[in-house]
């Protein structure tokens, strides 16, 4: 009789054994799914945008910012401080900046940016690219030779890099618009760059 | 008397004293102001930093120069009632007279009449710097250029180039391409009226006629003032089986200071890089991808040549930049760019209206061509071609 007790009891323990298994098993399927399942909905889910601030909220001071610019008798385009009252958001701070940039040249200094540009629009992707789009100025201005088109460019860049490194990392000049691919036939800009 | 000088010792500085002396020195031997001319050879490397003597404008340097320079074996002896000077180089003998301004070579087999006349000055025989430009090259295989304004005299060996043009890869063509164009793309202008698509021009016709002359196959991708898009331009230079592509320009900056020579490097991912990653080879040998960028080794080694010969025309290095270049894009050989100076710079533009400036140009782009066409092997012809079984891809 012990005998036969002894035998219905070690087959419970097994049969219970093998149900305690197979519902961890089970478990960490479902688990799984359910992972992969998340998984697949944060890759279909749309891009989150880089800043979920109010394109209307200011910064609470004012913050120092550089442009690039040449200094009369120089060779090499150098850090212009300037101080500026920015909004939080980062596509329309590099407005302001990049305004203050065509708009700004202190004496002593040569802007590489063609007189009369614009800045028409600003960009940032999900890629942290910053598509810049300019008025036809900027190409129309250009007084020819690589060395002017290249300061002209990388004025641009220089700032943007400056003021934005962690939100930026290309950009992609546009004039009017438009992708082009060079602004006086001797620099490729149909592409975004980046130093 | 005794008062003073206890006054004096008791005033004596050592450290005041020393720079006395040292003031006295410098003055004594004029420091460092000796004026010089720097001789360099063809690689650019310094040979002999001569100080000059200067005679009514002309500049003299002494009879041991050429030891230095050009023989270290060179001898020379001076008869002093004649006033002859008689310089013995490995080979050859020559003989010159103090005031006179002939030079005679190995006993009367050639006599070379110099602009300046050797002299004596301050009790030695010296040379003008004209008997090392005009004598020289008549004594070895050597060519010599002086430059004035650098006070710069180079020498260089003439034996790496072809001397024979049937030598050459008739499918081998050198494409220059003199930038801008037309009515409407004037290029850069300079702030006496000078148009940068005038000057490319006319460096690139200079380019021309000496390349015909030196035997090499070459083509312009305009040959008058007419627009040119860099679609036409690249068409014309990709028919062409194998070459070498020279885009001409002149520079401007919004710096007036900026000048001289650069040089350019179609690299799009060089100091502006784009985002897309180059194109992977996949391990492929045979995929034969068309881009510039395969290009880009053999481009660097023409303009680290280029950048050699042209440092002759700078007091500063030429700067060989790499980043996206448009007007190379589409090139599928070895292409550099060169802007020929700054037309936004006074004394650039008045040397690129001199016509003795650009043939000199000319004439070093060409002997860039001749050093590399040398040293990648397009002087010897490649699979049995010949000048008659290559045709010309366009009738000219």
């Amino acid at each position: 009789m012990s005998k036969i007790r002894k035998i219905i009891h070690s087959r419970l323990i097994v049969t219970w054994g093998i149900t305690l298994v197979t519902i961890v098993i089970g478990l960490a399927i479902v688990l799984l799914l359910i992972a992969n399942s998340k998984r697949t909905v944060i890759q279909d889910a749309p891009p989150e945008l880089p800043n979920q601030a109010n394109p209307t909220d200011m910064l609470p001071s004012p913050k120092d910012v550089n442009i690039y610019l040449l200094e009369s008798d120089g060779l090499e385009l150098t850090p212009v401080r300037l101080e500026l009252r920015l909004y939080a958001e980062p596509t329309e701070q590099l407005k302001q900046i990049l305004s203050a940039l065509v708009q700004t040249t202190p004496t002593n200094y040569r802007n590489p940016i063609p007189r009369g540009t614009v800045l028409n629009e600003v960009y940032i992707d999900t890629q942290k690219t910053a598509y810049l789009d300019f008025s036809h100025h900027l190409a129309d201005g250009q007084i020819g030779g690589t060395t002017a088109e290249y300061m002209s460019v990388t004025s641009i860049l220089r700032t943007v890099f400056d003021a934005l490194p962690e939100n930026i990392k290309h950009v992609q000049i546009l004039i009017d618009g438009k992708e082009v691919e060079t602004l006086a036939g001797h620099l490729n800009i149909s592409q975004p760059l980046r130093f | 008397m005794q008062y003073n000088i206890k006054m004096c010792l008791r005033t004596f500085d050592p450290i005041k004293l020393f720079l006395f002396i040292i003031l006295l020195v410098s003055a004594t031997h004029g420091f460092s102001d000796a004026e010089t001319v720097r001789f360099v050879n063809g690689e650019g490397d310094i040979l002999d930093e001569v100080e000059f003597i200067l005679h009514d404008n002309n500049i003299y340097l002494p009879v041991e120069t050429l030891k230095s320079v050009f023989d270290p074996e060179m001898k020379h002896s001076y008869h002093t009632p004649s006033k002859q000077l008689t310089i013995k180089t490995k080979d050859k003998e020559i003989k010159l007279l103090m005031g006179n301004p002939s030079v005679t070579i190995d006993a009367g087999r050639q006599t070379i009449t110099l602009t300046v006349p050797p002299r004596i000055i301050k009790g030695e025989q010296k040379l003008p710097i004209s008997f090392f430009e005009v004598v020289l090259p008549e004594l070895d295989d050597v060519r010599v250029i002086y430059k004035p304004e650098l006070q710069r005299v180079r020498i260089m060996q003439n034996t790496s180039l072809p001397s024979d043009s049937s030598e050459i890869n008739p499918l081998w063509t050198v494409i220059i391409d003199p930038g801008h164009g037309g009515e409407d793309d004037v290029g850069c202008k300079s702030q006496t009226g000078l148009f940068e698509k005038d000057v490319v021009l006319s460096v690139a016709k200079e380019i021309e006629t000496l390349c015909k002359q030196h035997g090499f196959s070459i083509y312009l991708t305009r040959e008058e003032d007419v627009k040119k898009s860099r679609q036409q331009r690249f068409q014309i230079a990709n028919r062409f089986e194998t070459g070498l592509y020279i885009s001409l320009h002149c520079n401007a900056s919004f710096s007036q200071n900026h000048k001289g020579l650069r040089l350019y490097l179609n690299n799009p991912y060089g100091s502006l890089r784009f985002r897309t990653a180059p194109i992977p080879t996949l391990g492929i040998k045979n995929l034969n991808i068309r881009t510039q960028a395969n290009f880009l080794q053999q481009s660097k080694d023409f303009a680290s040549i280029l950048q050699k010969e042209l440092n002759f025309f700078a007091k500063d290095p030429i700067a060989i930049s790499e980043f996206p270049v448009i007007s190379l894009k589409d090139v599928y050989m070895p292409a550099v760019l060169i802007e020929l100076g700054y037309l936004s710079n006074l004394e650039d533009a008045a040397r690129l209206t001199n016509q003795d400036h650009i043939r000199e140009l000319a004439q070093t782009i060409v002997r860039s061509i001749q050093v590399y066409s040398a040293k990648v092997g397009h002087t010897i012809k490649s699979n049995g071609a010949t000048a008659e079984e290559s045709s010309n891809p366009i009738e000219r």
